[in-house]
């Protein structure tokens, strides 16, 4: 585990009387004064103090680091034994820290001395010791708590400086003997002390900058010195680059239009900071190819330059990116850096290009904004591994051209993904696995290809029965709907109406439309059948299926199989089925048992005839679906819903009251026959009639 | 992947070598050829598509075959190569460096197979001395070439008999390169005898171990076909921040859902990967694939007729512009995507992303992701016009909001005006004459810049002495208020708001 030092960083800053001084740089305000209007009173030059020097350099080294890092990375800022904010989340902003100092004030000139720094320091060293929340996470035995303290002072004597270092050396033991015996608090494993010695511009100073050294074997420590306002932001703006890693990229070429003369534009160029990595790349050949240049800014850092590609459609492409890093202007308010982060915050991306004097052009970043923040895409410029592979096309299942495309699209859409809603994530069960249950389900029966289907091709007959049954819950008007398509299916076939078969489907011509809609049965029914687990109200469509389905498809088949899945479908119905049908037969209106002998000899429903297993030739039957026998069927149903249950059937074990229940015992008496015996001798009688 | 042969060609790769039982002579040279031409037969039969390229070195290093994928032609230049000076290990492994850095990005991962006979050379730029300064190099010297840049894999192929007493003490000076490269890799010696089966059997050791098709299943719900991925992707292992990561790609490939191409926005990858479809047949697994080798070309014509799932998800993510989100292993996760080469070849790719619960800040957690079918409302919006994307962290960027920086004058300025030009145009620009006022007073406060208050109250005062006699008499009523008020005892209190003057003139509009 790595557990970066620049995790925790606390800035320590004194608020001794020298800080009240001014900083010696006077600030161009004013600027009416230079347009030498007449009459205008030129306003009183002001300085800055090095105490608001201060605060303004360590709020825009926050600034950068929690635009680039993005809450993980942590400052906390110490002024006296005020601690100004906290690790949490909602503290590290500098809206809080900002607030913070307005109250603490600057210094006054004549405020006490030394103690602040000292005090400060301890503070900061305990300010080490609180856990940040990421830090709560991990286990107390192997962490290993490293942190920074960056301390803007100004000290009389080097030995002054060494007191402060000392002073948190000291601290450090003391806080880790106190840490060791407290739940709350992180002992420190390692500490780098960063002592910035600022004087005000133009002053001498006896205090000589120090490297990194060794202090004790916690604690590291380093002196910088420097003269205050500008000299000092270019000396913090230099470290945080060192600190967190981070390198400048500067876009040049942007073209704008002027302030005061909006028809011409002129181009113009923005620094950016962001991590290292997004150049790992480009330093390849970066020197070589003069692409880092010092700072356009004035900083005393170096940046690459990459031109600005006017972008030229909204297009969104996927690009391989090896890197994407969040960034932040060097200026953020000036008005060419603000144009560009608006630019991009509308949602536009620019691509960036290597200005190179000769060869081709070479696009090798990408900025764009996700979400509110801009970021620098690396885009790879290597060659690929991955050049000139074989197609598609060339490989196992590249030369199949009925794909079910559109399908899939739709498929694709239906399973798309979006962020959890706060309120949806106490179902118990986890978004990633909903997501793949839905997966699994909407696929249960998906043939490939146009040309291996027929019930997916004829989607304006059984609409919306293939999207309803995918459903993880059906209601009654669901169940309805499937049904109405299935009757629908069956009135086509009863009409003998020819079925949409894709004629280039791999079995040549077009095969017979009797043999056409019993794969279209099958379907159907591998359809249905995927689902029929799911919730009773899916069995309820597979079970209105099984009746309507021609039966002998089946049969002539693989009689055995079928017989196997029947039995799996509605194992007690089948043995008392008949003799409900041949109760609901007497119950029929004369009128009903006209028609229904006239469309079919005898055999009252399919399902009937199915059993018979005799009937082979379905021609004959086409007209069987009986139409009459279903719509009753339903009708019953529904009326079933509004009509108390016959106590027969409630006090029966199945789901059918057993009628004539002497009867059936005497024909077994008679025939002495097995468990099957009712259905057969049911038809038998029914024959008769 | 691509690998760099590196062959030492320096004359003691020339010693005879004697095989027990073989009347024909040989040199180590070609024993060293033959594993190396083994080592390509096994490469054009199992993992055609890997860059390759030959280097031979002695006291110099030299690209003999750049990357191809051509084994023929590193075959025909191996069948030519001559002798050269002394050894020079770092020269070698100079070049090593040189070919990869300058053909691949630093992401690539390569490796080097170092063929050479373990003799470490001698004098100055002996392996021995190479080792002792290594990490002393002053800025004027050449950089010692390990640990490469890019993330490398570095076998050594010890040509010489493990029994040969030079070699004993030569070989903890290869394992202490392979140790500073730290990235893994192999030191590979002969079985007892240098033979020429003993060459090829090292060559083996290799091509089995880091050299092993991936092949797995694509899954997405009832969906499933077998594909191999190329370059096999490499295990993850990296030292985080918090965390240590080691993660090894599963041999499923599941997929969770999709998302519109708009959405995922070009995220960082670690690798990108074909997905190659391959024949499903049944119980056919790799071991027997050698045998099915024969069968499986017969077949290649009757496959291309047999209808397969990548096929279909490629055509449609295409169509659509989408990316199908992969779970690759537990918290790893890649997206799948129609991909085309600069040829309009187009194929099915998986980019890996970075390991981890999070790896799209933009897309948030995966974890959190959700199908559409347990929204309420959809997120997509009814007609698909809208989109859940991107996740917006809580806080806003600088750059995203009105922050103020006065390190520059130009800054400070700028705000100044701002506040001038509502001034001016009192009393209509009264509620943004003060909000600019208190915005300025408060960043006063915090930066401790009491002297800009007193400041900002005299050009007030300045502005009030300059307005037209035309003005409204509120315009100079507000701006001493307000300059009066920048005076107060109250202007330091942070907490408190500078509110505008109640006037006979705008009782009612306030």
């Amino acid at each position: 585990m790595l557990y970066p030092v620049e995790h925790k960083t606390v800035f320590v800053l004194d608020r001794g009387p020298q800080f009240a001084r001014s900083c010696k740089q006077s600030i161009e305000y004013d600027v009416m004064s230079k347009t030498k209007t007449p009459g205008i009173i030129p306003a009183a030059p002001i300085m800055k103090s090095m105490w608001t020097c201060n605060v303004e350099t360590m709020i825009e080294y926050m600034r950068i680091v929690f635009d680039i890092f993005s809450s993980k990375r942590l400052i906390r800022v110490v002024v006296g034994d005020e601690t100004l904010n906290g690790w949490q989340q909602k503290d590290q902003n500098i809206q809080q820290v900002m607030l913070s100092l307005g109250q603490v004030g600057p210094p006054s000139s004549k405020s006490k001395e030394e103690e602040n720094v000292i005090r400060g320091l301890t503070e900061a060293v305990q300010a080490l010791c609180d856990p940040t929340e990421q830090q709560q996470e991990i286990d107390r035995d192997v962490i290993q708590n490293k942190g920074r303290i960056i301390c803007l002072t100004s000290a009389k004597s080097e030995s002054q400086m060494r007191a402060f270092e000392e002073c948190v050396s000291d601290a450090i033991i003391q806080h880790n003997q106190l840490a060791e015996d407290s739940v709350s608090l992180l002992p420190i494993s390692h500490c780098e002390l960063v002592l910035v010695h600022v004087t005000p511009v133009g002053d001498e100073t006896k205090i000589t900058e120090r490297q990194n050294r060794e202090i004790s074997s916690l604690l590291f420590g380093e002196v910088h010195v420097t003269q205050s306002a500008k000299f000092l932001y270019n000396k913090l703006i230099q470290l945080v680059q060192f600190h967190y890693g981070l390198s400048s990229t500067t876009v040049t070429g942007i073209p704008m239009k002027e302030e005061q003369n909006a028809s011409s534009s002129a181009n113009y160029d923005v620094e950016l900071l962001h991590p290292s990595q997004a150049h790992d790349d480009i330093m390849k050949s970066a020197h070589s190819d003069g692409l880092v240049i010092p700072s356009k800014e004035g900083l005393p850092t170096e940046t690459v330059t990459l031109k600005w590609c006017t972008p030229k459609s909204n297009v969104v492409e996927l690009q391989y990116c090896t890197c994407a890093a969040r960034i932040t202007p060097v200026d953020v308010n000036s008005r060419p850096s603000s144009c560009l982060t608006n630019f991009l915050l509308s949602g536009r991306a620019v691509m960036l290009e290597q200005p190179r004097k000769s060869g081709t052009k070479v696009i090798s970043h990408m900025l764009a904004s996700h979400g509110g923040e801009i970021f620098i895409h690396s885009i790879n410029t290597a060659r690929s591994l991955l050049e000139d592979p074989p197609s598609i096309s060339e490989g196992c299942g590249g030369r199949v051209t009925d794909y079910r495309i559109n399908d899939f699209k739709e498929f694709m859409k239906e399973n798309r993904l979006a962020p959890a809603l706060p309120d949806m994530t106490s179902t118990g069960v986890s978004h990633m696995n909903r997501a793949k249950v839905h997966l699994e389900r909407m696929s249960r029966f998906w043939p490939l290809v146009i040309g291996e289907t027929i019930i997916f091709n004829m989607a304006s007959h059984i609409d919306p029965l293939p999207t309803i049954i995918v459903k993880e819950k059906l209601d009654d008007e669901d169940v309805l709907e499937c049904q109405k398509a299935i009757y629908h299916v069956v009135g086509m076939e009863s009409r003998n109406e020819p079925l949409p078969t894709s004629s280039a489907g791999p079995r040549g011509k077009g095969p017979k439309r009797d043999e056409q809609y019993k794969q279209m049965w099958s379907e159907l029914e591998s359809l249905i059948r995927a689902h029929a687990d799911t919730s009773p109200q899916h069995q309820r469509v597979l079970e209105c299926l099984m009746k309507c389905k021609k039966p002998s498809d089946d049969v002539k088949s693989s009689p055995k199989k079928t017989k196997e899945e029947k039995m799996e479908v509605d194992p007690t119905a089948e043995q008392s089925y008949a003799w409900k049908e041949l109760d609901r037969f007497q119950k029929m209106t004369e009128r009903e048992k006209l028609e229904m002998n006239k469309a079919e000899g005898g055999a009252s429903s399919v399902k009937k005839a199915r059993l018979s297993m005799e009937e082979t030739q379905f021609k004959t039957k086409a007209g069987a679906c009986n139409l009459l026998s279903l719509w009753t069927d339903r009708i019953k149903s529904v009326h079933s819903k509004r009509h108390a249950e016959f106590s027969g059937r409630a006090q029966s074990d199945g789901n059918q009251a057993e009628l004539y229940q002497n009867l059936t015992k005497q024909l077994q008496e008679n025939a002495g026959l097995d468990a099957s015996a009712p259905v057969q001798k049911g038809l038998g009688m029914q024959k008769k009639m | 992947m691509p690998t760099v042969i590196v062959l030492d060609v320096s004359l003691s790769m020339s010693r005879p070598v004697v095989i027990p039982d073989c009347s024909e002579e040989y040199q180590r040279k070609h024993l060293a050829i033959h594993g190396i031409n083994c080592f390509l037969d096994y490469l054009s039969s199992n993992f055609k598509l890997e860059f390759t390229s030959l280097l031979v070195f002695s006291f110099l290093w030299e690209q003999l075959v750049p990357f191809t994928r051509n084994y023929e032609t590193i075959k025909s230049a191996l069948n030519s190569v001559e002798e050269y000076n002394k050894t020079c290990i770092e020269a070698g492994l100079t070049g090593a460096s040189s070919v990869v850095t300058e053909e691949w990005n630093s992401v690539t991962p390569s490796q080097v197979i170092l063929v050479t006979d373990g003799r470490t050379g001698i004098g100055q730029r002996s392996l021995k001395n190479s080792l002792e300064t290594w990490n002393q190099r002053e800025n004027g010297d050449e950089k010692f070439p390990l640990p490469f840049k890019f993330p490398c894999k570095l076998h050594i192929m010890i040509i010489s008999s493990p029994n040969d007493p030079d070699i004993k003490s030569s070989l903890p000076l290869f394992e202490k390169l392979i140790e500073i490269n730290g990235q893994g890799g192999e030191l590979c010696v002969p079985d007892n005898t240098l033979t020429l089966q003993s060459v090829e059997a090292m060559f083996t050791r290799i091509q089995e171990k880091f050299y092993q098709p991936y092949n797995g299943t694509l899954k997405c719900g009832n969906f499933k076909c077998s594909v191999q991925l190329f370059p096999p992707p490499d295990p993850y292992d990296l030292i985080q921040e918090f965390e240590e990561v080691h993660q090894q790609v599963s041999s499923n490939l599941e997929i969770l859902g999709f998302i519109d191409i708009a959405d995922i926005a070009s995220p960082q990858a670690l690798s990108r990967h074909l997905v190659l479809p391959l024949p499903n047949k049944d119980t056919k697994t790799s071991d027997s694939e050698v045998e099915n080798k024969k069968e499986e070309e017969d077949a290649v014509q009757e496959e291309g007729k047999i209808p397969s799932f990548t096929v279909l998800l490629h055509g449609s993510l295409k169509v659509e512009g989408m990316v199908a989100l992969t779970q690759v292993a537990e918290n790893w996760y890649g997206i799948l995507y129609s991909w085309a080469d600069s040829k309009k070849k187009s194929n099915l790719m998986l980019s890996l992303l970075e390991p981890g619960p999070e790896p799209i800040s933009w897309i948030g957690n995966i974890a959190n992701l959700a199908p559409i079918s347990d929204f309420t409302e959809p997120p997509y919006g009814e007609d698909d016009n809208k989109t859940p994307f991107p996740i917006r962290p809580a806080e806003k960027h600088s750059y995203a909001q009105s922050c103020v920086v006065w390190i520059k004058p130009s800054g400070l300025q700028a705000d100044i005006q701002k506040v001038l030009r509502h001034a001016r145009k009192l009393p209509e620009k009264h509620q943004q004459f003060y909000k600019e006022l208190n915005r300025l007073r408060r960043a006063a406060l915090s930066f401790g810049f009491l002297d800009l208050l007193e400041a900002m109250a005299s050009m007030l005062d300045r502005e009030c002495t300059m307005l037209p006699g035309s003005a409204h008499p509120d315009a100079a009523l507000q701006l001493t208020h307000a300059a009066n008020a920048l005076r107060s005892e109250s202007a330091t209190d942070i907490a408190q708001m500078i509110l505008p003057l109640r006037t006979n003139f705008n009782q009612d509009t306030s």
